[in-house]
């Protein structure tokens, strides 16, 4: 069987969607936005820790939070997306030193010369934060931004579980186990990530003696977006097999099956009786 | 009287058949299907699956699904059938304890006997599950080729399977009692049997008083719509290559899709000139695009593609007459059998063969199944008057000095039977003779089958030649081989009684028995359970759904609050029922749930 191919760069509603159950995990205690402006200053090397708590008073990242809220009633669209697109070019991480790990990363799939978009005849005065933000687009030619590199994949694992991010920490502990096959911490996490994944995806199902109905029209199936894997488990659906029966035939890990019927009902490609 | 089902195991699909009130009827299974697949699944979790759900991971799940068992049923490890299968099956077979073949499903090791057991069950509890009552006594049906060890083999499984089986009879002539039910025939037909996995053809005559004799019978037991299925499959294959550069039986998936597909399109095509092929999302490509195959297939192509099958089975029948010194003019009636003769293009070489029309009477895909229901109704019920005149499937004789096969009692001759032979010593002063005991049709004896052995002693010191030996061979009505030799001179004479056997001991079938008999107790449990479950949690759901009404119209009485907390009570007693998958448990709580549920539902309406 061919490697599973990689997730589509560019998401429609149906990707983002997947996207978003790939990654399971509660929102961040805090904000996201402050954080990014925060790590695309020039004096914080960035760094994959993410604070687990709300930073106490005083701390950068609320100062930062405070001038933006201060900021928001001067705050328009255009400055918002400016802001976005900084966010996320300065949130790359440096490169990697030759012997680090490397692991594409599907989810951060923007150009890194994507401009800052101004609807044309339109002055704007910067403020303080936007000339931050312009500055930091101006210097902008970081590193590639495909790839993202770890130097301990075993805290990042670590890391990513104790965030809630399973289906990342399983992706390191499967990287890792590739590397160095009897990493017993790693099977162990790997092994319990796939178990609340199952669970977590299971959840969001129902009930695993229901059946499925395919509810897509048989004429409009092949405009839907979805790969092969989709495809199989869609031919499974026959309108009396249930759940846990097509679990049981397809020939799939019972993660990657759930996870693609979830999807699949979300989408509203396949419903319940 | 107690009821008897009639099954026809097949290679592919198995079917099973009851006499009603006189009338014989198919049993559909659970699904609506009429048929079976005869195939058996070990998933990854440890679970059985049998028949459809079984075919439909068959691809997916090879190394872990059998089919075709019959191919190796009661054969022995060194057959040239077993190492065809060693090479070719996708599931791993090995060597048993007793020379006999066994198959491995996730690191288990399985008898021959054993999985057939596994889809004889699946037969049983389909009876039983239309009958509403517990079945125990069956007739099977067998190829008519088959020799003693693969029926013994047979009537192992159907032990197994909790069967007492009372008759094993050939698919032929079970075939022809479907065909003659009713009918006062006396003719000689020719039964065309193309199946999803074998080809045969036997040729019976009916006679009078319902009596039926096979008089020849052969095929090809590696020839059946599955090849056809595979040339639609290829044609598919190298389609889509020629379009997109993919491959797709590099994928399982892919492939099965296309096998169902394939199989769909071929049924299809016996009743319409052309169908399509529509698999969306069959594959992605390098570029990770999905890619759809959907192509129009039609009846021509069809029958091109199977051409050179189709004309297998005329000269196998061909054959067949020719062995049986019959002319095509001696057939009176040609009765199709097997799903494959739907083809419009096989019932057409039929007939252009035989130079008749073929009957059309019987369903092809039921008729061997309804036989044995037939034989099996007969065989209790005194007032019915039936003979089966069943023959041997194979000749049997002795081995000769050179290696050669001295026949006793040739091929298709009707049991019960005797008959015996004078043989001479080969040696001078020869004082003992072994007595080798076979089964087959070759002249050289190591390629026919050995059944057992014997010496008979105390021989006469006299030239070679001047010993005379008679050696004498009997088949009773239950098909028990006995073969005496007697030394005419002095009377000594020694005998063995060959035994078939399946190649297991009766420990391991009584153990197996054991082991068929705990995984039904299992699968009731677990039905019983899913069934009181989904009760249980069909009357929660309803009871949730008014608790807010209920609250809201009851809850400023202190008998209403206490009668909402019982409620709630009740309701977490159940679930912690289900939780612990205690199915008495939640059986008794179904009441106390019903009630809770009518109470609130006469509230609801009260105040409406």
């Amino acid at each position: 069987m061919p490697d599973d191919p990689p997730k589509k760069p560019s998401a429609g509603p149906a990707e983002s969607g997947a996207d978003e159950n790939d990654r399971p995990t509660v929102n961040p205690p805090f904000d996201v936005e402050a954080f990014a402006r925060l790590a695309s200053g020039p004096q914080r090397r960035f760094s994959t820790e993410a604070p687990t708590q709300p930073p106490p008073p005083g701390h950068p990242a609320v100062e930062l939070q405070q001038v933006r809220e201060q900021q928001i009633t001067v705050t328009n669209e255009v400055e918002l997306e400016a802001a976005r697109v900084a966010s996320t070019l300065r949130s790359q991480p440096p490169p990697a030193p030759p012997s680090a790990l490397s692991m594409a990363d599907a989810r951060a799939p923007s150009s890194p010369t994507v401009p800052a978009v101004v609807p044309p005849g339109r002055s704007i005065t910067p403020t303080s934060i936007e000339a931050a933000v312009l500055g930091a687009i101006g210097s902008s030619a970081g590193p590639e931004i495909t790839e993202r590199t770890i130097d301990d994949p075993l805290a990042e694992m670590r890391e990513r579980f104790s965030l809630g991010d399973y289906t990342g920490a399983l992706e390191m502990s499967e990287l890792i186990l590739a590397e160095e096959p009897g990493n017993l911490e790693a099977a162990e996490c790997g092994e319990n990530c796939r178990s609340v994944l199952e669970q977590m995806y299971a959840a969001r199902l129902g009930p695993l003696e229901r059946v499925p109905l395919v509810v897509v029209p048989r004429t409009q199936m092949r405009w839907l977006s979805m790969d092969h894997r989709a495809g199989f488990i869609l031919s499974l659906i026959d309108g009396s097999s249930s759940v846990e029966l097509i679990l049981d035939v397809c020939g799939m890990p019972k993660l990657d099956a759930l996870r693609i019927l979830q999807e699949l009902v979300q989408q509203k490609i396949v419903a319940f009786r | 009287m107690e009821k008897v089902i009639g099954i026809d195991l097949g290679t592919t699909n198995s079917c099973v058949a009851i006499v009603e009130n006189g009338v014989p009827t198919v049993i559909p299974n659970r699904g609506g299907y009429k048929t079976t697949p005869s195939m058996v699944a070990v998933t990854e979790a440890g679970k059985r699956l049998v028949g459809h759900i079984a075919k439909r991971q068959a691809i997916t799940n090879a190394e872990n699904t059998v089919y075709a068992a019959k191919r190796l049923i009661g054969r022995k490890w060194n057959s040239p059938q077993v190492k065809n299968a060693v090479a070719t099956s996708s599931y791993r077979i090995v060597q048993g304890p007793h020379a006999d073949v066994r198959i491995v499903l996730r690191e288990k090791e399985y008898g021959v006997p054993e999985i057939s057991a596994m889809v004889l069950q699946e037969m049983k509890l389909i009876a039983e599950d239309y009958l509403g009552e517990g079945v125990t006594k069956a007739v099977i049906t067998v190829p008519a080729y088959f020799n003693d060890n693969q029926r013994q083999a047979t009537k192992d499984a159907g032990e197994i399977a909790g069967l007492d089986v009372i008759r094993i009879i050939n698919e032929p002539t079970s075939a022809a009692l479907s065909y003659g039910f009713g009918k006062n025939v006396e003719k000689t037909i020719a039964v065309y049997d193309f199946g999803g996995g074998t080809f045969d053809i036997s040729i019976l005559e009916i006679g009078s008083s319902a009596v039926f004799k096979v008089i020849a019978t052969a095929g090809d037991t590696f020839l059946g719509g599955e090849d056809v299925d595979a040339r639609v499959i290829d044609w598919l294959v190298q389609g889509f290559k020629e379009e997109h550069g993919i491959d797709l039986r590099q994928d399982r998936m892919a492939l099965q899709r296309l096998k169902d597909a394939a199989e769909k399109a071929k049924c299809e095509l016996s009743s319409v000139r052309e169908t399509e092929v529509n698999l969306p999302f069959i594959i992605s490509s390098g570029r990770n695009e999905a890619l759809h195959l959907q192509r129009t297939i039609d009846r021509k192509t069809l029958e091109e593609l199977s051409a050179d099958l189709i004309e297998r089975t005329v000269d196998i029948c061909k054959q067949t007459l020719a062995d049986a010194h019959l002319e095509k003019e001696d057939i009176e009636e040609v009765v199709l059998v097997g799903g494959m003769t739907r083809m419009p293009k096989i019932q057409q070489a039929v007939a252009d063969f035989f130079e008749r029309e073929p009957c059309k009477g019987v369903h092809p895909d039921e008729s061997v199944a309804l036989g044995a229901a037939i034989q099996g109704s007969a065989l209790t019920d005194d007032k019915q008057e039936m003979v089966l005149l069943d023959v041997t499937p194979h000749a049997l004789g002795i081995m000769t000095q050179g290696g050669y096969f001295e026949e006793l009692i040739p091929q298709n001759t009707t049991v019960p039977t005797h008959r015996t032979k004078i043989f001479t010593t080969s040696r001078e002063n020869q004082t003992a003779v072994k007595i080798v005991v076979m089964q087959g049709e070759s002249e050289r004896a190591e390629e026919n089958e050995l059944l057992g052995e014997f010496i008979l002693t105390g021989l006469r010191r006299a030239p070679k030649g001047t010993v005379e030996i008679e050696v004498t061979f009997e088949i009773n009505a239950d098909g028990i081989v006995s073969v005496h030799a007697k030394d005419l001179e002095t009377g000594k004479e020694q005998s063995i009684e060959v035994t078939a056997s399946s190649g297991l001991t009766r420990d391991e079938i009584k153990d197996m028995l054991e082991g068929a008999k705990d995984y039904m107790v299992e699968r009731r449990s677990t039905e019983e359970f899913e069934s009181a479950k989904q009760e249980a949690e069909r009357i929660v759901g309803e009871i949730e759904r008014l608790f807010p009404q209920v609250e809201q119209i009851v809850a400023a009485s202190d008998f209403g609050r206490d009668a909402i907390e019982k409620a709630r009570a009740i309701v977490t007693k159940a679930r912690a029922a289900i939780a612990k998958r205690d199915v008495t448990a939640v059986k008794a709580e179904i009441e106390g749930l019903s009630r809770t549920h009518r109470m609130f539902k006469g509230v609801v309406a009260k105040t409406h």
